[in-house]
């Protein structure tokens, strides 16, 4: 009988891939942005409001996770970014291999990006294990989901640095504690930034999409002094 | 429900690590699981009955190793006594913010493995 010491991470070949990524999209300096949250929560509504408000300063484009159908990418193509859909078949996550794939299909549309928004399966749990060389996660909590969402799902509330709740419009209208939401989600999260949004009103949307514009500054800085030293 | 994928990744990785000590069959694979790895123990323990099913390491066990998350206060220092999956909203002696650290391992840490003479070989 022997005993072997291995301290390796189980997902380190992920890890490789995703890493790979991430010099790639250094390179281009395109911003990622990782989107997770339940199914129904609003990230592709997030999204196409986004591209509606972004896309003629700035070049966007999608890679969309679902276990099955094109709608996600055709929505998003529709809103008039490029976008394409990855189908996982039943696997309820993406990972940095898939991503690299549907990048190396889609060729140049997907290449050269302001930022690159790869919205996850839907699903809380899962897609919190995979890192895909994004630059940072986003959960989605959407107000008809309930207020307790945090702290049942702690690891993606605790990795997310950004938390933005949805269907605030609905507020009124569902028992959703709003100040016990942020408290869950600051508890997990200290450093995480909360936005609030409707998407249907487009309340809150400015604070999102300056959020965004001020992260691909800082990308951009980093990028252009990564290139200085190189 | 990755854990299935994970139980298949945790095998490859232990028999990568026993690779060079011929055939055998592995026994015992202690992993670390963390608090906010998003991995549940249980189905781990579960998938791994079905990744190893049918193979030389069929009986073989995974242990898992949990390791909780901790939630610290500025001022009054770690929260003692949390059960696993509680969460504190503030620090219940000061109610000041608190922080989370730890608890997002998800690693292999050892194996231990049988070496098994091959059929029709070294018996003299």
């Amino acid at each position: 009988m022997i005993e072997v010491d291995v301290k390796q991470k189980v997902l380190a070949a992920n890890a490789t891939a995703a890493a790979t990524l991430r010099a790639r999209f250094e390179a281009s300096g395109t911003l990622v942005v990782n989107l997770i949250s339940s199914p129904g929560s609003g990230k592709t509504t997030l999204l196409e409001r986004t591209a509606a408000a972004l896309k003629d300063s700035l070049r966007l484009g999608a890679l969309e996770g679902d276990i099955a159908t094109e709608r996600d990418a055709e929505r998003l193509r529709r809103m008039g970014i490029p976008a394409r859909q990855i189908l996982t078949g039943g696997s309820c996550h993406l990972d940095a291999r898939l991503v690299d794939r549907a990048l190396a299909a889609e060729g140049r549309a997907l290449a050269a990006l302001d930022i690159l928004f790869i919205e996850n399966v839907g699903n809380l749990i899962c897609p919190t294990s995979y890192d895909l060389g994004e630059d940072f996660k986003v959960v989605l909590l959407s107000v008809t989901e309930g207020e307790d969402k945090p702290f049942k799902y702690p690891a993606i509330f605790s990795k997310a640095a950004v938390t933005v709740v949805t269907k605030m419009d609905l507020l009124p209208y569902v028992p959703f504690d709003l100040t016990a939401a942020r408290e869950q989600v600051r508890s997990l999260n200290p450093a995480g930034q909360l936005v609030e949004v409707s998407a249907a009103t487009g309340a809150g949307m400015e604070t999102w999409l300056g959020l965004l514009t001020q992260k691909l500054a800082a990308k951009r800085v980093k990028t252009r002094a990564g290139v200085a030293s190189a | 429900m990755h854990e299935m994928g994970l139980a298949i990744e945790i095998r490859r990785l232990a028999r990568e690590a026993v690779a060079d000590r011929g055939p055998g069959r592995i026994e015992i694979v202690r992993i670390a699981v963390g608090e906010l790895s998003a991995v549940e123990p249980d189905l781990l323990e579960f998938a791994w009955e079905a990744a190893v099913a049918g193979t030389e390491d069929a009986a073989s066990k995974l242990e898992v190793d949990f390791r909780p998350a901790r939630q610290t206060c500025r001022v009054c220092g770690e929260i003692a006594g949390r059960a696993p999956g509680s969460w504190l909203r503030l620090c219940p002696r000061c109610g000041d913010a608190l922080t989370v650290s730890g608890g997002d391992d998800l690693d292999v840490l050892r194996v231990v493995f049988e070496e098994t003479v091959p059929a029709g070989g070294a018996r003299s």
